[in-house]
């Protein structure tokens, strides 16, 4: 279990302070992941390096299992190494004057323990990893993607109490991510180890999470289950941060439950507000996910258009709608016709848009 | 239209039949320019070398006939062997060598590391210092430690005297004052060398360790230093050939202490007639086979560290390591260290030059003082202002050139795929062997026997700079000349611009923080350099460096003060110039 409560760090420039955590609370409870979402300067990898212990923060409060580590009202800060956490680098961090052998091992030597029992230790880490042929090879002669698991071996070998991954998949390709995020996902849920993940990458994040905190600027956004976050997110920023998203700005004209009535320019249409914020009159912006615009579908809000643009993707294709002055982006069948200038009639769901208020 | 085809994409049989076919199949003025480069890197950089060892298997001096026969013998060989001389001159150039380095290092390691890895109070003050120390002569530097610690005269012995009572505590004549003096002139190039290895590590690899648990002790033995080793290997070997070939040091102490090294030993036989032509040749061979030797252990030592390359994304963000109290330790520290390496030069020659007897600083000292010194420096053209003059015109003459020949070099190297170009690399690069008393004594003989009339002009100086400077030029423009990506030049040769325009429009202003970098090295290095200078100086050609160390000779310290000051002066004028023509075109700092 993770606590961190009223985090701040400040730096002061010539000019000004600069606010990087501006009171960050939250808590991953005991063999959870939670993933710190955000685009960069948003504090996220800051707040990671404070649990961390390889940044002092400014105030606060962070509580590693039972332990209190960092409590700035009484300057209270117990430095990384006695901690007891394992990290996961951006960059690996991966020792170039030792074998993969000796760059897990080494986490051990502070430790009481024996020799032998030291070395089974560490083939079990590199066997979670799939790495223990590799154990006597110097570690710069692995690919990318083996160093990341050389570092996921060494940051487990030694039972942390968490696990804290500071964007570890961002210097892998593509393809080789995609594939590494499943992994970790598994491996983190085989171990069962409490864990923070620092990425600003919106489908790993859904991919990889219990749960997501969308950070900006400093502050918490919004945090929610990874489904939860993608259909119904609570603001513009997140609906736009995460996945790809249609914004309709409009009126609020009747509240009933959860179904709220909203005019538009382009119409008037019902969406849902499930945390029963907006009032009548107030000014919001409905927000659609391109898959949840249907061409030609029976959903109860209607929109008419025409084809813009489109491209084929394999699995989809994907169109720009021009209704009037408003692109609505969306996914089409692959066999839909691509003829720009063609009329589509769009429709979508009351429960697939989203009520938010405008910012 | 420019026919634009690929060179040296031809099929190979041999090495040497792929390049004579790549030779013959094609003429464009890019080959042209290639081998008048290769022409000249030649007659620079192997004639001297050669010169050297053709005269060290010769009885006959130069201008005899026989010079040029091809009968070689190695009496030169076995008559310097059979000198003690020879082997004392070995021996205290290495001993002073290595006890240099070994001190250099530790000081300059310390202030890299308070500068450039803690929290230490007044670091980039401190930084901008040490590195201004470079443009104060090496000459100057030496006089000035012998004004404060040599025996009698100097300041520490007189306070000695009159706090304890006790005389001449300190004596800088001697192999200790010698180690310390070079040591303190070293460490603002071992500042330079480590500071770029510290920059270069990646600081999550010190982190990984401290969050396995590793305190900062274990982290340091295990982690830190292991990593540093080769960049810390590699400074060490750098210092030491540095030092081989160091001449200011041994030239003004080295006599009183009783110490001659290789350099010293090559510039009273070549300066003494009649000249000991073979034995002058035999100690430049042992000095230039030391400095070679060293040259491959160096190289060799570079590979094996870029094995120690990781792969990293994004720049690493800079991590200080906090000292809490202790910070304003390696501040007072630091600064102390700054206070003996720059200030102390500065301020010693400042107080001098104002004398007119030199006196150690009392009431009358500061009584006495007067602008005479100055006055009488300009009184006489010869004296100060044509030296001052030949040394501006040699520095900027050859920073111009050097950086312009290097650019062409670097430019085949790096961005073309013509036969020959690794020669050229090599060439460019091996005159770094040459120890510059070597260098020098190579350019006098070498004119000497050819007929051409430029012995006691600044061209033959100039000559020299050349090739002393190359390689170093050369590591600065390679550098970023790896850097321009080579689809820049493609996509204009798709769109049909000949090759030179190319090199005008498109690299010479993709190059310029490194062509500037270069220049700047150059110049101020050609502005403040002795050894050669002197071993090529007539009454004519006199540089600043050179008039110093004559009027060292005859004992004018006063009026040399006067001279220093004025240099240095000069010299933050053309660097601040230089400094602001470069930020008004865009150039980034380089540190």
């Amino acid at each position: 279990m993770i606590r961190v409560e009223n985090l701040r760090k400040s730096f002061e420039t010539k000019s000004e302070t600069v606010h990087a955590i501006d009171g960050v609370s939250f808590e991953v409870a005991a063999g959870e992941m939670v993933t710190l979402l955000g685009p960069s300067g948003c504090g996220k990898t800051t707040t990671l390096r404070c649990v961390a212990g390889l940044e002092r923060p400014t105030g606060g409060r962070i509580v590693v299992g039972d332990q209190a580590v960092v409590n700035m009202d009484k300057g209270l800060f117990v430095p990384p190494h006695l901690r007891n956490l394992g990290m996961v680098f951006q960059s690996y961090a991966i020792w170039p004057h030792m074998t993969v052998f000796e760059n897990v091992a080494y986490a051990l030597e502070g430790r009481k323990i024996a020799k032998a029992d030291a070395k089974k230790l560490t083939m079990e880490a590199l066997e979670t990893v799939q790495l223990a042929g590799h154990a006597d090879r110097p570690a710069p002669r692995l690919s990318g993607g083996q160093q990341q698991r050389v570092a996921i071996a060494r940051a487990i070998v030694g039972k942390p109490q968490a696990l804290l991954f500071d964007e570890p998949l961002s210097n892998l390709d593509a393809k080789l991510r995609v594939e590494m995020r499943t992994e970790l996902r598994r491996l983190q849920k085989q171990i069962g180890l409490t864990s923070i993940y620092v990425t600003h990458d919106q489908a790993e994040a859904l991919a990889i999470s219990d749960w997501i905190i969308v950070m900006k600027d400093g502050k918490i956004v919004e945090r929610g289950r990874p489904t939860q976050i993608y259909r119904y997110p609570e603001n513009v920023f997140t609906a736009q941060f995460i996945g790809t998203t249609n914004l309709i700005p409009g009126t609020v004209t009747s509240v009933d439950g959860e179904q709220v009535g909203v005019e538009t320019a382009h119409g008037a249409f019902v969406g849902i507000d499930k945390t029963k914020r907006v009032r009548a009159g107030d000014k919001v912006v409905l927000s659609i996910r391109p898959e949840d615009l249907i061409a030609g579908g029976n959903g109860s809000n209607k929109l008419e258009g025409r084809l813009d643009f489109a491209i084929f993707a394999g699995a989809a294709v994907e169109a720009e709608i021009a209704c009037g002055d408003l692109k609505l982006f969306c996914l089409m069948g692959r066999d839909a016709p691509m003829t720009p200038g063609v009329p589509v009639n769009l429709s979508f769901a009351g429960d697939a848009a989203v009520v938010l208020p405008r910012e | 239209m420019t026919t634009v085809e690929p060179t040296g994409g031809y099929a190979k049989p041999s090495r040497l039949g792929g390049v004579l076919r790549a030779w013959t199949t094609g003429w464009d003025w890019r080959r042209v320019v290639l081998v008048a480069l290769v022409l000249m890197l030649v007659y620079q950089v192997i004639v001297p070398f050669g010169m050297i060892a053709w005269t060290s298997f010769k009885t006959a001096r130069p201008g005899d006939p026989a010079f040029l026969s091809l009968d070689f013998t190695l009496a030169n060989y076995v008559r310097a062997f059979a000198q003690p001389r020879f082997w004392a001159a070995t021996w205290n150039t290495l001993a002073f060598s290595f006890a240099s380095t070994i001190l250099a290092f530790a000081i300059g390691a310390f202030l890299a590391w308070a500068i450039e890895r803690t929290n230490t109070p007044l670091a980039r003050l401190i930084g901008i210092l040490l590195i201004g120390r470079i443009i104060i002569p090496g000459i100057l530097i030496t006089i000035s430690w012998i004004l404060i610690a040599s025996p009698n005269i100097g300041i520490l012995n007189h306070l000695g005297l009159a706090l304890f009572g006790v005389r001449n505590i300190f004596n800088v004549y001697s192999f200790w004052g010698m180690v310390w003096v070079h040591s303190i002139e070293m460490v603002p190039l071992t500042y330079l060398l480590l500071a770029a290895a510290f920059q270069a590590m990646d600081p999550s690899l010190e982190e990984a360790s401290t969050m396995t648990g590793a305190g900062i002790w274990r982290t340091f033995r295990r982690i830190s230093m292991p990593l540093a080793l080769p960049a810390a290997g590699a400074a060490l070997l750098l210092l030491f050939i540095t030092t081989i070939e160091t001449f200011e040091v041994p030239l003004l102490m080295g006599g009183r202490a009783g110490i001659r090294v290789y350099a010293t030993e090559i510039f009273f036989n070549t300066s003494r007639t009649p000249t000991d032509w073979g034995i002058s040749a035999t100690y430049a061979m042992a000095m230039t086979v030391m400095s070679i030797a060293l040259l491959v252990f160096y190289f060799r030592l570079i590979r094996h560290s870029e094995r120690y390359q990781t792969v990293t994304g994004k720049g690493y963000r800079p991590r200080r390591i906090d000292l809490g109290r202790w910070k304003w330790l390696t501040c007072g520290l630091a600064l102390f260290l700054v206070f003996l390496i720059t200030g102390v030069p500065f301020l010693m020659m400042l107080y001098v030059s104002f004398l007119p007897v030199y006196l150690p600083p009392s009431i009358r000292a500061f009584e006495s003082m007067s602008l005479e010194n100055y006055r009488t420096l300009f009184s006489d053209p010869a004296e100060a202002l044509i030296p001052m003059w030949n040394s501006t015109l040699l520095g900027l003459g050859t920073a111009t050139v050097t950086v312009l020949v290097v650019a062409a070099i670097a430019y085949y190297v790096h961005k073309t795929k013509v036969p020959g170009r690794k020669a050229l690399d090599f060439l460019a690069f091996s005159s770094i062997a040459l120890p510059s008393v070597v260098l020098g004594a190579a350019f006098l003989w070498f004119y000497l026997l050819v007929p051409l009339p430029i012995i006691g002009t600044l061209t033959i100086i100039g000559l020299a700079y050349l090739t002393k400077y190359m390689p170093f030029a050369l590591r600065f423009v390679s550098s970023s000349m790896v850097q321009i990506h080579s689809e820049l030049e493609e996509a204009a040769q798709v769109a049909g611009v000949p090759w030179w325009k190319n090199f005008l429009f498109i690299f010479l202003p993709l190059l310029k923080p490194g062509l500037l970098a270069a220049w700047f090295w150059v110049m101020v290095h050609a502005y403040r350099e002795l050894t050669v200078a002197l071993m090529l100086a007539r009454s004519q050609n006199r540089t600043a460096s050179v008039v110093i160390y004559y009027l060292w000779e005859n004992g004018s310290f006063m009026q040399l003060s006067a001279f220093g000051v004025l240099i240095f002066i000069l010299l933050i004028a053309l660097v601040t110039l230089s400094h602001w023509i470069g930020k008004r075109y865009g150039v980034k700092e380089q540190y």
